[in-house]
């Protein structure tokens, strides 16, 4: 084993936390996990792949998947989510409906894209070229992710204070309640679907220098997130950074030392060791009184 | 057609039931005869193979509520562990086809155990991961596996030295999908089935009825991977050859697919659904790139306009044509006397010390003595918020106390899981009726018996006489429990479409199933009519007379000073008296707690 | 600000249950009126429908001659009728001062404005100030009634709706809570109370209406109503008496 999984398990650990923060925007509102949410990652690689293909700047080609799969999101939320919602609010239909999307966009995104990766540049000044430091090999992008992801999450947690922020948590908490203080829960759903899946088109571009932008893409962050939202705690950006970070390192540590094959199969086990002993997770809120 | 909770009356259900499965022998024995092709016999067989998997999934998922994305993975290791044990280790098929069901039933009860305790959604993840994972697995234990390359040559199985034939392997399969099928009725049928959709529709109402959530769960999932295991095995014999590619995740997908549009929780759903995808194979050859998008348009349009599926639509198109209404004569509502052989009970004596509950910074008890008779009717009451429910709660261990101890006549249920102190003998009916909608009432009624049915998991699959007895008797005692509380008339009628106040009753009626030696009644009385609430005195007083100890919380003070012999007040999380309804309503401390400070002049005291 | 609202013939209910039947209640501006009933009488029920959490299938409600029946909820709490609910209905986790800034969300009073909302409910409820940054969980069960009641009026409200005020409160704390009651129809507020501790409500309510199965089951000067059968029957129950 070298000391190379640390930098490299960091900057894949700190993609799926950014991951599971987007799952946590869209469930604070609904308490809807979204199924389509890998999805919309792996759209947003696509699509910022093709504008910088089409010349696009970085940061020009991250607004523009941004502001279009934030559309694609607002409408998961009108034609999969809200209606299944309004029928009744206790059943899981959702799980379905949200696979259903995921699995429209997925097809669609294979058709227009093709099935080969796309490579994707890091934005400037970052680069992929590794380096060494410390006994590490690492890359200024690697490094430059790790440091972005914690910010971004810092920024998350900012927006949280602000009033509209506090909505957000006071509809998770008590919908009515909420309704009666003059909060319309609709409306907070729609943005958070429109700005989740806005941010999830950013984690994807993000991702895409160091993972390609594929439609392998979309599955398999839809794990990784969910097991980064779940070892943290639903709900818990923190915590998702903190879960993100462990599973990246025993992911990288189960494929360094096993083998390759064995990554997916690392993170597995260790979710259900720590939902054995936590089922709310390292980071997750207390149940509240439900009788 | 034998859906057992739709109302029917009972006679035909088996007589259509027989001859529907005998229609079902009928066309699988003539099915190789005249299916003229091997292609169509093959096909035939993967219908039949699929289906299985079908019901295994519709079992767990639609039944229990628990979506499963990694069945394709479970079919996966059914079918590698035959076809390597039959291959690279020289076993015959039998023995190799029950390690397919043991070891897909071991995997899915090791992932189930962690994700069980947290909700359905994380389940239906936690099952995609596990997918991912047993995919990643095929190829990565090549030495075992052979990787990308598959297990070629897969042996058919042989009976007696006579290697069966493709028709012979259909008819094999397909008396398997008939048994399988037949052993899911009869589960969904008996105490499962009222338990699986408890864990579905209402895990509150499951709890208090005795029912273990995490055990029952993982019932349902350990049968519902042995099935798709076994299915496996097959899979893997009929197509000879078995590689990777042949489990990707689509496969999970599709089988999820097939239960949804079929209709998600029927029984006939999972037949309808894989016969659904076989009625159209051209256009799915055609549009094979298309394949996800179109089940993520039809499971989309399913979940928006036909949530039962195509057994849902096809139902209620059905009765709507047709309208029958109920054909069982109405059981004319039974005069109130104790019910032969239930009386003679020993009520439970309730000893409360130091009682002391808190949330956040609001003592919502606060040191509670209090002492049940047993055998009494004892009523709780006092101002809104004043603790009464939260005691209930702590009862029947719904909720934790901070401090103090509860003694169940001398056993101490602090900390004991609600389904433990259920079987001890403690009903409740609940504030806002939590019956399971979908169910008759009868079949609501019957959950309350869930912890006292004896037959055990094999008699009830194979309905052996044991589990068929004791399915009539429970019926017939759920009958008559609904007659005892005035619902005599409604028993096959569903749950959720009963008025409000005579939900309450069928409440009442599930908690005297379950034998008990004290009854918590929340609010009983709640929105009835005068008439009703006369009723429902009487109904408890007869119940008191089986010997069953009665708590009862409620506003009603006419009710209490009717039937208790002892009231406890409760204000602001304290006792603030007790005693007999005359005394304790002559209190002023009383008087004030309720109506505001001034006490009422003597004249004004309810006597 | 002030306003009149009248609840004009409504019929509200749940599914297929009719709960409200053929309502009307008229709150006449810079009163307090009491809605008394036993549990079940359809009390919560109506405040629900004035909130816009329940749509009535018949009749109006009408807000100084403005028909807000069916409107959503923030666009009644936008016209001035904050409802505080039953039972405490706070957000736990978050703080007191982020409670009360929940109660101004949605409001264009701009900084002045907000600061002077602030300054009323401190000086209205002075424990709110001193545990600003406690959690709402962790107060007392007074604490937590009046945060819910300053998160209302922290939206300036023309019509304020409380619902059992009183519920688990100590007495001395239900005199401070009917006692700031009293001081907000001073200042000119519309006021409905619903309250079980009927002899408190009707000292501090102009005029009061009694809810029986849903139905008005009689109305008229509080002070009348509180010398009659009429309550204490709605209440105890018949045949006690």
């Amino acid at each position: 084993m070298d000391l190379d999984i640390i930098p490299s398990g960091l900057a894949a650990g700190s993609l799926y936390a950014l991951v599971a923060v987007g799952f946590n925007i869209l469930y604070r509102p609904t308490n809807v996990f979204n199924f389509a949410q890998g999805d919309l990652v792996m759209l947003g690689a696509m699509t910022g792949a093709s504008g910088m293909a089409a010349g696009l700047p970085w940061f020009a080609a991250l607004l523009g998947a941004a502001a279009l799969v934030g559309l694609i999101g607002l409408a998961e939320n009108v034609v999969a989510v809200a209606p299944v919602v309004r029928r009744s609010s206790v059943s899981h239909a959702w799980i379905i409906s949200t696979l259903a999307y995921s699995l429209i966009i997925d097809n669609l995104v294979g058709h227009v894209w093709g099935p080969d990766p796309i490579r994707v540049d890091p934005p400037w000044p970052f680069s992929v070229t590794s380096f060494m430091v410390g006994g590490m090999r690492t890359s200024s992008y690697q490094l430059g992710l790790i440091v972005l992801t914690g910010v971004m999450i810092l920024a998350i947690e900012q927006f949280y204070r602000t009033r509209a922020g506090k909505a957000v948590r006071a509809v998770a908490e008590d919908r009515d309640a909420a309704l009666l203080r003059g909060i319309d829960p609709d409306a907070l759903s729609r943005w958070s679907f429109f700005l989740g899946a806005g941010f999830a088109a950013m984690t994807g571009l993000l991702a895409a220098p160091t993972m390609y932008a594929s439609t392998q893409l979309g599955p398999s962050l839809l794990v990784k997130g969910f097991e980064a939202a779940a070892v943290g705690g639903i709900g818990n950006n923190r915590g998702a950074l903190i879960a993100g970070w462990i599973l990246g390192l025993a992911e990288a540590f189960g494929g360094s030392v096993l083998s390759p094959g064995y990554q997916a199969a690392s993170t597995f086990v260790l979710l259900l060791v720590i939902l054995l002993i936590q089922p709310r997770g390292l980071f997750g809120a207390p149940e509240m009184r439900s009788v | 057609m034998s859906e057992p909770f739709v109302a029917a009356p009972r006679q035909s259900v088996r007589a259509s039931g027989w001859l529907t499965v005998a229609a079902a022998v009928g066309l699988v024995l003539v099915f190789p005869i005249v299916a003229h092709s091997d292609y169509r016999l093959y096909l035939g067989t993967q219908v039949a193979i699929y289906l299985l998997v079908a019901m295994g999934l519709n079992l767990l998922s639609g039944y229990a509520g628990q979506p499963s994305l990694c069945h394709g993975a479970l079919l996966a290791v059914g079918g590698y562990v035959t076809a390597l044990a039959t291959t690279d280790h020289g076993w015959s098929f039998w023995p190799a086809a029950l390690a397919s069901m043991g070891l897909t039933a071991a995997a899915g009860a090791l992932i189930a155990l962690p994700a069980f305790r947290v909700s359905a959604w994380y389940f239906a993840l936690i099952t995609l991961a596990f997918a991912d994972v047993v995919g990643g697995m095929l190829v990565e234990w090549g030495g075992l596996t052979h990787s990308f390359d598959g297990v070629v040559g897969i042996p058919m199985p042989s009976l007696l030295g006579h290697t069966l034939s493709a028709g012979e392997l259909f008819w094999l399969v397909s008396a398997v999908d008939i048994a399988c099928f037949l052993m899911i009725a009869n589960l969904i049928r008996g105490r499962f089935g009222r338990g699986f959709v408890a864990l579905r529709d209402n895990e509150h109402a499951a709890r208090a009825s005795g029912i273990s959530l995490i055990g029952l769960k993982m019932f349902a999932f350990v049968v519902s991977a042995a099935i798709t295991g076994l299915a496996g095995a097959f899979y893997a014999v009929q197509k000879t050859v078995i590689t990777p590619d042949d489990f990707t995740p689509d496969v999970s997908i599709f089988f999820l697919v097939v239960v949804v549009l079929g209709g998600s929780g029927r029984l006939w759903g999972p037949l309808i659904g894989t016969l659904a995808f076989f009625v159209v194979p051209e256009l799915l050859t055609s549009l094979q790139s298309w394949r996800l998008l179109i089940y993520g348009i039809v499971l989309l349009a399913l979940m928006l306009f036909a949530p039962h599926g195509l057994e849902g639509t096809l139902r209620s198109g059905w009765r709507k044509l047709i309208r029958p209404r109920d054909a069982l004569p109405a059981t004319a509502p039974q005069a109130i006397a104790a019910p032969v052989g239930e009386a003679g009970r020993n009520g439970m004596a309730v000893t409360i010390t130091g009682l002391v509950k808190r949330f956040g910074g609001v003592t919502a008890l606060d040191n509670i003595d209090l002492q049940i008779e047993a055998g009494s009717v004892h009523a709780i009451v006092g101002p809104n918020g004043s603790g009464k429910t939260t005691m209930l709660n702590m009862i029947c261990g719904f909720f934790k106390p901070d401090e103090g101890s509860i003694r169940l006549d001398a056993t101490d249920v602090v900390g004991r899981a609600t389904a433990r102190i259920a079987r001890l003998g403690v009903g409740r009916t609940f504030q806002t009726p939590k019956l399971l909608p979908e169910l008759t009432a009868t079949a609501n009624a019957m959950l309350g018996a869930y912890a006292a049915e004896r037959a055990s998991t094999v008699e009830v699959a194979i309905w052996a006489p044991r589990a068929a007895r004791e399915h009539a008797s429970l019926s017939a005692r759920a009958r008559y429990f609904l007659g005892f509380v005035g619902l005599g008339d409604r028993v096959n009628e569903p749950a959720g479409e009963l008025p409000h106040g005579q939900q309450r009753l069928a409440e009442i009626a599930r908690a005297l199933m379950g034998q008990p030696r004290l009854l918590l009644l929340d609010e009983p009385a709640a929105g009835l009519s005068l008439s009703e609430i006369d009723r429902l005195g009487a109904l408890i007083r007869s119940i008191a007379g089986l010997g069953v100890t009665v708590v009862i919380v409620e506003h009603h003070l006419d009710l209490v000073a009717d039937i208790c012999r002892r009231v406890s007040v409760l204000d602001r999380g304290r006792v603030l008296a007790e005693g007999t309804p005359d005394d304790v309503f002559r209190d002023p401390a009383v008087v004030s707690a309720y109506m505001g400070v001034r006490p009422l002049t003597d004249a004004q005291v309810p006597a | 600000m002030t306003a009149r609202l009248q609840v004009e013939a409504i019929d509200v209910g749940y599914g297929h249950v009719g709960v409200l039947q053929q309502v009307s209640v008229d709150i006449p501006a810079g009163s307090i009126v009491a809605l008394v009933g036993s549990n079940g009488a359809g009390k919560s029920t109506l405040l629900r429908a004035i909130s816009g959490l329940l749509k009535p299938s018949r009749g109006r409600i009408v807000l100084d001659g403005a028909d807000i029946a069916g409107l959503r909820p923030d666009r009644i709490v936008d016209a001035g009728v904050l409802h505080v609910a039953e039972g405490r209905r706070l957000f736990r986790q978050q703080s007191v001062a982020d409670n009360l800034e929940l109660g101004l969300y949605g409001s264009r009073l701009g900084r002045a404005g907000e600061d002077e909302r602030y300054r009323l409910v401190f000086d209205l409820f002075p424990i709110l100030g001193e545990r600003r940054q406690s959690r709402a969980g962790v107060l007392s069960g007074g604490q937590q009634q009046m945060l819910a009641i300053a998160q209302a009026l922290m939206r300036d409200p023309r019509v304020l709706m409380l619902d059992e005020p009183s519920l688990g409160l100590a007495p001395v704390i239900v005199d401070q809570v009917l006692d700031v009651i009293v001081r907000l129809r001073a200042a000119g507020t519309t006021i409905v109370l619903v309250e079980q501790m009927v002899e408190r409500a009707l000292e501090i309510a102009d005029y009061a209406y009694v809810l029986q199965n849903g139905r008005i089951a009689g109305h008229g000067p509080a002070a009348t109503l509180a010398a009659s059968d009429l309550v204490k029957n709605a209440y105890i129950g018949t045949g006690h008496s």
